[in-house]
Formats: C-alpha cells, sequence, structure tokens
C-alpha cells in the first residue's frame, strides 16, 4: 500500500473521499417524475405543472410553448373550460388549488397580444397533406397536431368562419368575440390550409378524401338535434336549446317570452338560461333530473354543466329544479302554457343500466309560456351515411380510430362520449399522433397508461406557507348584460404568485432541500438543469441510502429504491 | 448543449463553503454529520477547529482519512472548550482574524466538559462553541448522559421492572450558560437549518463567548429510522420539548415560535427509546404526563406558542422557493 | 546580568526571555510564585502576551496546547496534584508532538497531603513521553528553561523542566539573567510545521487503527531517544553564548578515580557535591548528577560509569510495591555491561524531609553495611512506624 505514518498522526484534508460509503447502500435515492394531479386530470393533456414552473421563473414565453404543445388554444381554454385539473390540484387539499385556468388564460392572451409564434416547423415543401374536416375544437387542434408534425393540414369547414360551437354557441359573458376571433387567426395563421364553405355531403364526399389524403380527420360535431316529445307531444314553436343559443349569438335577441322552462342540465342549458335572463325574460326555470355538483353529490348525479356557470347562473336568478323531470305538457290550443313536473332521478334497473324513473304523486304544476329542450345533439348524418350505421353517433377506440375504416379518424362531441372544449382538443392531438404512425406506417404510440399521479401524501407539506389564491375581478350582478365578459383574468404579478405557489408535484422544484440536508455530502447541485430535469445529482460514491432526501423532498420527486 | 461533468469536478464546483466533506463514517441519517456541515459551512474558511472525543471526531478522522476541510484539531473528551480558548489565545496575540469554533457532544459539553466550558465562558475568550445535543453517550453505545431527556431509555438507564428510563431531568444547560452573561447563546435544531446558518453567523459576528446548542437526532440510539430524522427533530421543536431560543447577556430576546403545538405523544412515539412509555402501566401513563406537563411548562417559560402565522415560526422558517433562496 | 533573585523569579524572567505568546496559569504551591511574576510581567508591560487565568491545571495545559496548535509559543507550569489532574493532557501534548515547555516545581503526592518537595510528581508522568530535564540549581534552571524552548521546538517534543519545590523555587540567590540578545541569537521565532492555518489546513488527533498504530508509538519512541543528541548540542551552544556550562544529559564531577560513584538528580546533588568535596581525598565518590531522566540516557550513563564497582542512585520518589524509579532504570540499563557496577538503591527526602551534608556519610555507612541492596530509604526513622501491620 505504501502509506506512511504522519508525524503526530495528521491527516490531510478531504482525505475521506478515498472511502467509498456508497457501498453501505441497501437503496439509493432516485429522481422519479410522477405525473402531477393537474397534468392527469386535463382532458387535453397539458402539464400544467410544467408550465407553471415556467411561470414561476417569469419565462412566460416558454411557458406558453409549453402549454401550446399540447393545447393550441389557451386564451379560449383559460375561460371556458371547466378545469379538473384544479379540482385535482394537490394544493386543493392544503389551502386553494392553483388557479390553473387564470393562468392558462393569462398565457393564451399574452400570447396573442406580443404575437409569439406558435413553435412549430414550416411545412417542407414535400409534407404530405392530411384533411380535417370540421373547424370546430377538435378539427382545430387536429390540424395543429399534424402540423406541428411536420403535414400539411388542409382544414375544411362548412360555415364560413372558424370555431364550431365556440363561435356558434358559448356565450360572449364567457368568450368574448374579439378574444375568439384573435386566437383563431392566431392558429390558422401558423400555417393551416383553411377552406370555408366547404360543407361535407354537398360540396365533396368522404370517399374522395379518402382518395385524396392518407388519412382523414373528422370533427363534424353534433349539428343535429335529438327528436324531442312528451307523451308524443311537441309544441308547434318548438325552439330547440342550441339552435336558439346560436341564434342569440347570432342576432343578439331571443323572443319575447315571460316564463321559459328550459329541459336539460348540460352547458347548453345553464348558457341559454343565463342568456334568456340577461335579454330580459322575467322567469327562467331549468328542469334537471340531476343534482347541482356539489359535496356529497355523486358524479352520476351530478348535473354536466360547468359548477362557476351553474353558480354564476343562480347569482343571476335562474332557478333550477333539481331532481325533476317533465311530465306533461300542457297546451292551450297549439301553446304551451305550462308542464307537469314530477320526482325524477336516473337510477340504475336491475340489468345495472341506468334509467329514468319518475316518481307517481309527486306532480306539480309549472306555468310558463315556452319550453325547450336542451337535451343533446347528434351527429348530422350528411356525407357520413356509411359511418352512422351503428347509430347517433361515431364510434372511435380510445385514439379516434373508427374500426373497419383504416386512416379514418374522429374526435369532439360527434364521439358521442364527449362533452367539453378541452377533450375535443385532446382527441385532435391524439388522432394526429395515430394518423402519424398510420402514415409513416411505424408503430404507434404507446398506449398512454394511466400514468401513476402523485398524490397528496407523497408531498412533505413541512416546506410550504399556507396562502390564499386570488380572486379575479368579476362583474357584479347588476352590471351583467350578457355582452360583457364576466370574469376578468389575473394580473401578471398574480400569475406569477400562482407559479410559487404551485406544489411542483411530482418534479423538481430546485428548491435546495436535498442538498442541504444531506448530512453526507452526497447530493451535488448543477447550475444547469440535469438530464433528469432536476438541479441534483446524487454522488452515489458516497450515497448511504439513508433516505433523509426522499422524505424531505417536498414534491415527491425523490423515491428510494432497492440497491440494484 | 449537453455537456458532461464528471462527478468529482462537480463536488469542486459546489457554491457552498465545503468544510466538511463525503466519506465520513457518520451512521446513515445522522444529525450530527448534517449539523457538523452546515456550520461548517455558514463558519466559513478562516476558522480553526477544536473538537472533543465523540461521535463527530471519531467518524470524520480514522487515519489517514479525515472528512474535515478546515484546519481542525481533536485533543481530549474534556477539554474541547479549552482547547479552543488557547487557539482564541494565541490568535489574538497573533493579532490574526482567524476565528476558533470549538464543538462536543452533550457528553463533552454538559458533563465531562462542563468545567472547561464554563470556564472559557467566564473569562470572555472570543470564540463560539457549539454543542451537537443527541442526548447521551452515543458514540461509546448509547449511554445516558445529563442531556438526556426525562424517562428515555439508555444501555445505562434502561427501562425495567424498576425503573422508567432516566430519573432525572434534562440539565438546563442553556440557563447554566446564560448565567455566564455571554453576548449570545442559543439553541437550534438540524430541522431548521437556515436557522443554524443564521445562529452561527450571528455568533461569529460577536466579539466574546457564544455558546449553540444544538437538537441533533441519532436513529441509532433514538431508535428511529435515519430517513426520519428531520422529522423526528421537527417534533421535538413542535411539540415545546426543545425550545428554539436565543439570549443575549442572559435575557430571552427571541424565540422561535411554535404555531400549533403538538402533543409529546407525536415525538415520542417515533423513537424506540421511549417505547417503554407505551406499554399499559400507570407509570408509564404518568411519565408521558410529566413530558406533556414538561413541554407546557417550556411553552410558557419561553412563550413559545406563536398566537397566529409568523414567517418564521415552527411551521413556516423552512418554507421553500424554486431556485433554492432561503432566508439564511 | 547579575541579580538577586528568588528562584521563581528568575523563571518568570527566564520564561519572559523566550517571549512566549501565551501563558496559562493555574496556581499551586510551590509553583505559584512563577505564574505571580510572570502575571506582573505582562501587566507592566515587559512581556507582550496573553495570560490565561484557567479553572484547573487540566485547562492549564489543554490551552497552552491549544496555543501551540495555532501557532504560538506558550508555557504553563505546575507541581503535584496538578500534574497529575494535567496527566491526560501531558500524554496527549506529546502524542501529537507540539513542542511546549512547562515548569514542574517538584512536591511530593497526595495522599498524604504535602506542600513540600519531592519528585513523585514529574516521575509519575515519566511515562507521557516528553523530554524530562532535572535542574540542579536555579542557574541551571534559567539556562534549561531557556535551552527547553530550542530543545522542543526543534525535536518537536514538549519539555518539561523539573526544579525542585521550595528548595529551589523561593530560595534567593544571585543569579545571572541573561540579556535578550542572548537569547535572540539563541532561540529562533517560534515556526511549527503543524499550526492550524486557513491556508493549509490539516486535521489533528486522528483515531489510529491497530494497523498503523505500533509505527506511530514507534516514532514518537525514536524522536525522544534521538533527541540525547539534540538536547548535548543545544547544551553545548549555549555554554558558548552564556559562557557557563550548563546541560547535557548528565554531569560527572567529584573523584574521578574513585570506584564508587553516587549518582542523583536534581537539587540534592549540589548538597551531595559540597559533601564529596569537603571529605578528604582517597576515600570519596564520583559524583553523576543525572539532568535527562527522559530520553534515558543510557549510553551516557554508562560511559560516566566506566570503572566504577560500585553505584550508589539516590533519588527523591518511590514506586510503591516496587521500589525506586530512578534506581530500577539504571540498573536495566547497566545491566547490559560486561563488568556492571554494584548498584544500591536510596530514596531520601520525601516528602520534603531536609538533605542534610550528612547525607554522603550516611549513605556510605549504609551500603558498607548491605543496605540498599534492592532499594531502602536512606532516611527513614524507625521508631515513627506503627507496630501493627501494614
Amino acid at each position: 500500500m505504501g502509506l506512511k505514518i504522519t508525524r503526530g498522526s495528521y491527516a490531510e484534508p478531504g482525505t475521506s473521499l478515498a472511502f467509498d460509503t456508497g457501498s453501505w447502500r441497501v437503496q439509493r435515492p432516485v429522481h422519479r417524475h410522477v405525473t402531477a394531479p393537474c397534468h392527469g386530470a386535463c382532458p387535453a393533456g397539458e402539464d400544467a405543472q410544467a408550465y407553471l414552473a415556467l411561470v414561476e421563473q417569469e419565462r412566460y414565453r416558454e411557458a406558453w410553448e409549453t402549454l401550446v404543445s399540447k393545447n393550441p388554444l389557451p386564451a379560449i381554454t383559460g375561460r371556458v373550460c371547466h378545469h379538473p385539473c384544479e379540482t385535482a390540484c394537490n394544493r386543493g387539499q392544503y389551502d386553494e388549488p392553483i388557479a390553473i385556468h387564470a393562468v392558462e388564460r393569462h398565457l393564451g392572451d399574452t400570447a396573442i397580444a406580443e404575437a409569439w409564434d406558435y413553435p412549430i416547423p414550416r411545412p417542407a415543401g414535400d409534407a404530405t397533406a392530411v384533411a380535417v374536416v370540421g373547424a370546430g375544437p377538435a378539427g382545430l387542434a387536429a390540424a395543429y397536431h399534424l402540423r406541428r408534425l411536420g403535414y400539411r393540414a388542409q382544414l375544411f369547414e362548412a360555415l364560413p368562419e372558424a370555431g364550431g360551437l365556440l363561435r356558434s354557441a358559448i356565450p360572449p359573458y364567457r368568450l368574448p368575440q374579439p378574444v375568439l376571433q384573435a386566437e383563431i387567426e392566431h392558429l390558422l395563421a401558423s400555417g393551416i390550409e383553411f377552406h370555408p364553405g366547404q360543407r361535407l355531403g354537398r360540396d365533396f364526399s368522404l370517399q374522395e378524401l379518402r382518395a385524396q389524403y392518407p388519412a382523414v380527420f373528422l370533427g363534424p360535431g353534433t349539428q343535429r338535434s335529438r327528436d324531442w316529445a312528451i307523451d308524443s307531444v311537441t309544441p308547434r314553436d318548438l325552439h330547440v336549446g342550441l339552435h336558439l343559443l346560436k341564434e342569440w349569438m347570432d342576432v343578439g335577441s331571443v323572443p319575447d317570452w315571460e316564463r321559459v322552462a328550459i329541459v336539460g342540465a348540460g352547458n347548453t342549458a345553464i348558457d341559454l338560461a343565463r342568456v334568456l335572463k340577461f335579454s330580459g325574460v322575467p322567469e327562467v326555470h331549468i328542469i334537471s333530473h340531476k343534482a347541482i355538483p356539489g359535496p356529497g353529490i355523486p358524479p352520476e348525479d351530478s348535473m354536466p354543466a360547468i359548477l362557476r356557470e351553474i353558480e354564476q347562473g343562480l347569482d343571476e336568478g335562474v332557478k333550477i329544479h333539481e331532481h325533476r323531470g317533465v311530465q306533461r305538457l300542457i297546451l292551450r290550443g297549439e301553446k304551451v302554457v305550462a308542464v307537469e313536473l314530477v320526482h325524477m332521478k336516473k337510477l340504475a334497473n336491475a340489468a345495472g343500466r341506468l334509467q329514468r324513473v319518475a316518481f307517481e304523486g309527486t306532480e306539480s304544476l309549472l306555468e310558463v309560456d315556452q319550453v325547450i329542450p336542451a337535451i343533446g345533439q347528434i351527429v348530422e348524418s350528411e356525407g357520413l351515411e356509411a359511418l352512422l350505421e351503428q347509430g347517433d353517433y361515431l364510434q372511435a377506440d380510445a385514439w379516434g380510430r373508427i374500426s373497419g375504416h383504416p386512416g379514418v379518424l374522429t374526435g369532439g362531441d360527434a364521439r358521442g362520449d364527449r362533452g367539453t372544449v378541452t377533450e375535443a382538443i385532446g382527441d385532435g392531438r391524439r388522432a394526429a399522433d395515430v394518423m402519424d404512425a398510420f402514415i409513416r406506417a411505424t408503430a404507434e404510440p404507446a398506449q398512454s397508461e394511466v400514468e401513476q399521479i402523485l398524490t397528496y401524501d407523497h408531498l412533505n407539506l413541512n416546506y410550504f406557507a399556507p396562502e390564499p389564491r386570488p380572486a379575479a375581478p368579476t362583474l357584479v350582478v347588476p352590471q351583467r348584460d350578457g355582452a360583457k365578459e364576466i370574469d376578468g383574468g389575473l394580473t401578471t404579478q398574480q400569475v406569477l404568485g400562482e407559479g410559487h405557489r404551485c406544489f411542483s408535484c411530482g418534479n423538481c422544484l430546485a428548491c435546495d432541500n436535498c442538498w442541504t440536508l444531506c448530512p453526507d455530502v452526497a447530493v451535488l447541485k448543477t447550475r444547469d438543469v440535469a438530464a433528469d430535469g432536476s438541479h441534483y445529482v446524487f454522488d452515489y460514491g458516497y450515497c448511504k441510502g439513508c433516505g433523509l432526501c426522499a422524505h424531505e423532498c417536498p414534491t415527491g420527486y425523490i423515491a428510494m429504491q432497492e440497491e440494484p | 448543449m449537453d455537456t458532461v461533468i464528471p462527478v468529482e469536478e462537480l463536488r469542486r464546483q459546489q457554491s457552498r463553503f465545503s468544510g466538511f466533506e463525503a466519506g465520513h463514517r457518520a451512521c446513515l441519517g445522522c444529525g450530527e454529520a448534517l449539523a457538523a456541515r452546515l456550520v461548517t459551512e455558514a463558519a466559513g474558511p478562516d476558522v480553526i477547529y477544536a473538537n472533543a472525543t465523540g461521535c463527530l471526531e471519531v467518524f470524520t478522522t480514522a487515519w489517514p482519512d479525515s472528512a474535515w476541510r478546515v484546519p481542525w484539531m481533536h485533543s481530549l473528551f474534556a477539554n474541547a472548550a479549552a482547547i479552543g480558548a488557547g487557539m482564541e489565545a494565541a490568535l489574538k496575540v497573533q493579532g490574526k482574524p482567524t476565528q476558533v469554533i470549538a464543538m462536543g457532544g452533550d457528553g463533552g459539553t454538559f458533563d465531562i466538559g462542563f468545567q472547561a466550558l464554563s470556564g472559557a465562558l467566564e473569562r470572555g475568550h472570543n470564540m463560539l462553541y457549539v454543542c451537537y445535543d443527541n442526548e447521551a453517550y452515543m458514540n461509546t453505545g448509547i449511554q445516558r448522559s445529563s442531556s438526556m431527556p426525562h424517562a428515555a431509555a439508555t444501555t445505562t438507564s434502561p427501562a425495567g421492572r424498576e425503573r422508567m428510563g432516566k430519573r432525572h431531568l434534562k440539565k438546563d444547560i442553556v440557563s447554566i450558560v446564560a448565567a455566564h452573561h455571554i453576548p449570545y447563546a442559543a439553541t437550534a435544531s438540524v430541522a431548521y437549518p437556515s436557522d443554524i446558518h443564521k445562529k452561527v453567523r450571528r455568533a461569529m459576528a460577536v466579539d466574546g463567548p457564544a455558546f449553540l446548542h444544538i437538537h441533533t437526532p441519532c436513529p441509532l440510539g433514538w431508535g428511529h429510522d435515519g430517513a426520519i430524522t428531520i422529522e423526528v427533530a421537527r417534533l421535538a421543536v413542535q411539540t415545546g420539548l426543545f425550545p428554539v431560543i436565543e439570549l443575549e447577556r442572559g435575557n430571552l430576546v427571541d424565540v422561535l415560535p411554535v404555531r400549533r403545538p403538538r402533543p409529546v405523544k407525536d415525538y415520542l412515539e417515533r423513537q424506540t427509546r421511549f417505547r417503554h412509555l407505551f406499554t399499559d402501566d400507570a407509570r408509564a401513563r404518568e411519565e408521558l404526563e410529566h413530558l406533556q406537563a414538561i413541554a407546557d411548562h417550556n411553552i410558557d417559560r419561553y412563550r413559545l406558542e406563536a398566537g397566529g402565522t409568523d414567517i418564521c415560526d415552527s411551521d413556516s422558517a423552512d418554507t421553500v422557493r424554486r431556485g433554492g433562496a432561503r432566508w439564511a | 546580568m547579575q541579580q538577586a533573585l528568588e528562584g521563581s523569579q528568575a523563571i518568570a524572567r527566564a520564561v519572559a526571555l523566550c517571549r512566549p505568546q501565551v501563558i496559562s496559569a493555574y496556581p499551586i504551591t510551590p509553583q505559584t510564585h512563577i505564574v505571580e511574576n510572570l502575571s506582573k510581567l505582562v501587566a507592566d508591560g515587559a512581556l507582550n502576551a496573553e495570560l490565561v487565568s484557567v479553572e484547573s491545571e487540566f485547562s492549564a495545559a489543554s490551552v497552552a496546547l491549544g496555543a501551540v496548535a495555532a501557532g504560538s509559543r506558550a508555557y504553563t507550569a505546575t507541581s503535584s496534584q496538578g500534574l497529575l489532574l494535567m496527566a491526560e493532557v501531558l500524554f496527549n501534548i506529546a502524542g501529537l508532538r507540539v513542542p511546549l515547555v512547562m515548569t514542574c516545581a517538584n512536591r511530593a503526592l497526595s495522599a498524604p497531603l504535602s506542600i513540600w518537595n519531592d519528585q513523585q510528581d514529574s516521575m509519575a508522568v515519566r511515562d507521557a513521553g516528553w523530554v524530562q530535564l532535572y535542574c540542579t540549581d536555579n542557574q541551571d534552571a534559567i539556562d534549561t528553561t531557556i535551552q527547553a524552548y530550542r530543545i522542543a521546538e526543534e525535536t518537536e517534543l514538549p519539555v518539561m523542566v523539573c526544579m525542585d519545590g521550595f528548595t529551589l523555587t523561593h530560595t534567593l540567590e544571585v543569579l545571572d539573567i541573561p540579556e535578550q540578545a542572548q537569547v535572540e541569537a539563541f532561540l529562533p521565532p517560534f515556526k511549527f510545521a503543524r499550526s492550524l492555518d486557513p491556508d493549509k489546513p490539516i486535521s489533528v488527533g486522528t483515531l489510529v487503527t491497530p494497523e498503523f498504530f505500533t509505527e506511530a508509538r514507534y516514532t514518537h519512541h525514536q524522536a525522544l531517544l534521538r533527541a540525547t543528541q539534540v538536547i548535548r548540542d543545544v547544551s553545548q551552544e549555549w555554554s558558548a553564548i552564556s559562557g557557563r556550562r550548563s546541560g547535557g544529559l548528565l554531569t560527572v564531577s567529584g573523584d574521578a578515580t574513585a570506584d564508587t560513584g553516587v549518582l542523583t538528580i536534581g537539587a540534592i546533588a549540589g548538597t551531595l557535591e559540597e559533601a564529596i568535596d569537603a571529605h578528604p581525598p582517597g576515600n570519596t565518590a564520583r559524583l553523576i548528577k543525572l539532568r535527562a531522566f527522559r530520553p534515558f540516557p543510557e549510553q551516557a550513563l554508562r560511559e560516566a560509569c566506566a570503572g566504577l564497582k560500585r553505584l550508589v542512585v539516590l533519588e527523591r520518589a518511590l514506586s510503591p510495591g516496587a521500589g525506586g524509579i530512578v534506581g530500577a532504570e539504571v540498573r536495566a540499563a547497566l545491566s547490559h555491561l560486561e563488568d556492571p557496577p554494584e548498584v544500591f538503591n536510596f530514596s531520601v527526602g520525601l516528602g520534603g524531609r531536609d538533605v542534610p551534608l550528612e547525607t554522603f556519610e550516611n549513605l556510605l555507612a549504609a551500603i558498607d553495611k548491605g543496605s540498599g541492596h534492592d532499594f531502602a530509604l536512606l532516611d527513614l526513622q524507625p521508631d515513627k512506624l506503627p507496630a501493627e501491620a501494614w
């Protein structure tokens, strides 16, 4: 060995590095990125934790770029999405969830104001073109993601303008026209070839598209109303909820009614109810066989409408009759003068299927001069007959593939199992990924299993301090007129604050805890972000595997694994 | 651009002063090792150290290895404070600005080193004395010291038919030190590393003797997993059993408020050295009550009850921020 | 410069000439005057040093150790109980190879309690690994103190300067205090290679496993053995500067032709020398004054004993249950000689009992009677012994 004793047996500094304490380990810490609950809950697949981290560092443009790598319409979704990310947000179990929708909205608005380019390449001259039918959220997203993957996107739309229900059916007090316009223009300008006034069936056929393009995405939405009758009776001047809403959006007014009953429990019902109130209809009733969402109400019994819209509607004077159905129409001549309400719930029958059940003996009369169904739409069959043999919707798998029709995919409301803008956007992305694999005949993308979600108990909350969520300004009821946007946005400072409040679930917060608390000086800090996304490196030459770092990591990003 | 830095090089590039290096032989999750690292990094390079015999000295300097990157001396068990005093006297005459830190465990401070400590404090040497308190003679295999809390079990104060662990109370070293009226004395805990940094710097800035008493859990001796060392230390503070305070010339000047005092049970049940208190035994129940009474008394005596939220209290003092900024 | 000074005072002056930067002081009879005098020198500004009035001898030695470790020349003094209280530190200082000079004003050890002079204290710590030098008179003590710093700093071994308490410390006599310039010429500024320095940090006081401990101990042992040469060289150099004979490992005087030798250590050498000189020639003895007890000067001793038929070792301590201490070591050293002298071993003057001039006669008479073959107390007064069993 050659080692010689020194005078007085003194030792040189730092020579302990020769002793490999890493050999003591039976387990080792590893960095393990776990999906944050906001990410897991987003129907469009946005990684909100990732862009909140960038927001916290005031890297707003990069935050927006991260966001639009999944969802190209944040200014819109920040306003209209029901934000399941916030419901899932772990911070909600600590004090109040992060106002993710407000951050998204802010990023979207800023991108438009600053004219940031979408981070997608210009298509090569010889890039393959793919067809997308329908310029609603599903089609817009599909076209965008196909462009992101390097294709030329040919987007066909029956109406003169893009947007679908965004334009025609979401009232301006939720989604102002200028915002919608600006974002759609911004998106189309990124290089999507837009062909308005082209109706499937009338102007071109599905067969032609399939012959001309290697793959086709269909986002036709649900343009046809369901037939509605009560006891086989339909009012002669029947107005279907969605159409009435669209008409109001277009024209700005509604017929002169005194008391209206709307049958339905979704966003259309609520939006219409509020629009009617804003337009001056004195009494507006919603008849819902489901209950207003709240604690103790199971999801299958909750009204599908967005809770905030329901709450604002109630503030504005809309009356909601929960667990009720319309049993009979009371007519005078051809005009409706009342509806007979009955207590009603959807219950599982003997075979386990949910059915509406009316409870005999609970009838009551509600005087109305109009009853409007808002019970949902189905796909307009013109041009899609071949695909609608099974029923009212286009049956598709999780990726959007329509079985029996390779290369033809769908997404959005047309699928029948969707109902929100964000889901439609997610569908567009998923379909684009699969279409890409299909066209290049490569293996399809790995089925994204439900990844592990970073649950609340994996956080170490000793390192966070309670801080309230900022309240965005909201118009008081007397100021609401149906045209002015009701919910305002947060200031940049407040958005930055939300970035600070984010727990960074399952991802490194660069908080220095592991570096500060390691007794064995085995955690080293890097100047730049390390390959695994963290700012720290475990020096396994010395790490003894005590587990302190994992236990004290605030975000649950460090896990202890058995030593290989 | 991807850069690959060899880990040895990265270690050299760390942005904090490294006085205490890896490769030492402390047990997994050792609270004392962590505290020593925090102290040396806060004190900086222009310091010489006198270290009493004990775990710290043994696990850092098995010849030829030394984990110290600062000038460091270990003499005997009982004389860290006296060695430090001699160093201080020498540096004073030499006119050098280099400072002195003497360090010892609770054995070397409360018991065998007590005389030297008192002498050094009384003579007013400009020196910081740091006591790493793991509440027993750990290096020799977990024997009772005067710093041990009441009712804890060690090999020389075991629980059995006749006894419920240590009969006597934890020696109130801070009051004794305070009675010397030195310019600065403080207690701290490894659960609050920024607080330790701050107190070391404060002590070094003081002209005259300073004393810092750091609570450092010993997983082996206290009977808990090394991974929860910080959690255990935090609970000691949050129950009131280990008050975190600062005194100047014997007078209480600041405390780490306890936002919501936890019951002592939360702290005790995590350590096997107190497991005899959780049996179905009237004496065990009485001892639990006694320990709760001691905690309540500490909260009263040092006015630890927060009465609200403070960013420097037991629940917020180590709030993290992206990028690692801490308040000390 | 010639001055009439008390022994303690002279030591204080000698120490001051060496300019230690740190002095640690704890009082114990008969050392107190040394530290009191040093305090006065510091207070009067004659010595620029930190005088640390510690709370025990254990801390006195520790403070001195800390000071040297931090790069300053240091000094402390003690006796008896104090020396034992700092025993742990003494071993530590020597094992760490730290250069320190300490005066031990020899005094008996409790129990029974005694404040008077014998050499049990320094003998009890002979294995601590220090250089131990015994002074015959106060001038010797002054010169040895100065030389001690030189020896210590050259060998990196601590040096204990032993001088008999009261006998030397409290005696007033005319002494030559060297000039500062002489000391400057002789003793270079303090430099210690292993002092603690942030620019060159090292770790001192490590744990050494069985793998290296033997070698560590061996190097220390060797350092002490080689110190014999340094002690010799340093005393020669100082002799040249001071103009006095002083030091060395031992001194031989008296009757060079006598076949009886007396070996002694400390102040009683003066008494014996006077007695031998006063004796009629032809019936005297060779006097060997042992100065260095550690390292034990085996070679020099053998040379000094050349030609002797009988050697009487007269010492000032006793190892209970064994016998003489110096005697045992002398016997062992001489046993290798082809024709070793017969060694007689006596202790005398324990607990401060006076050692008068007649001691020499008594000694000769005693060995003629055959006493002291193993070990005996020369001045024991049997009628004071109790009747019952020990």
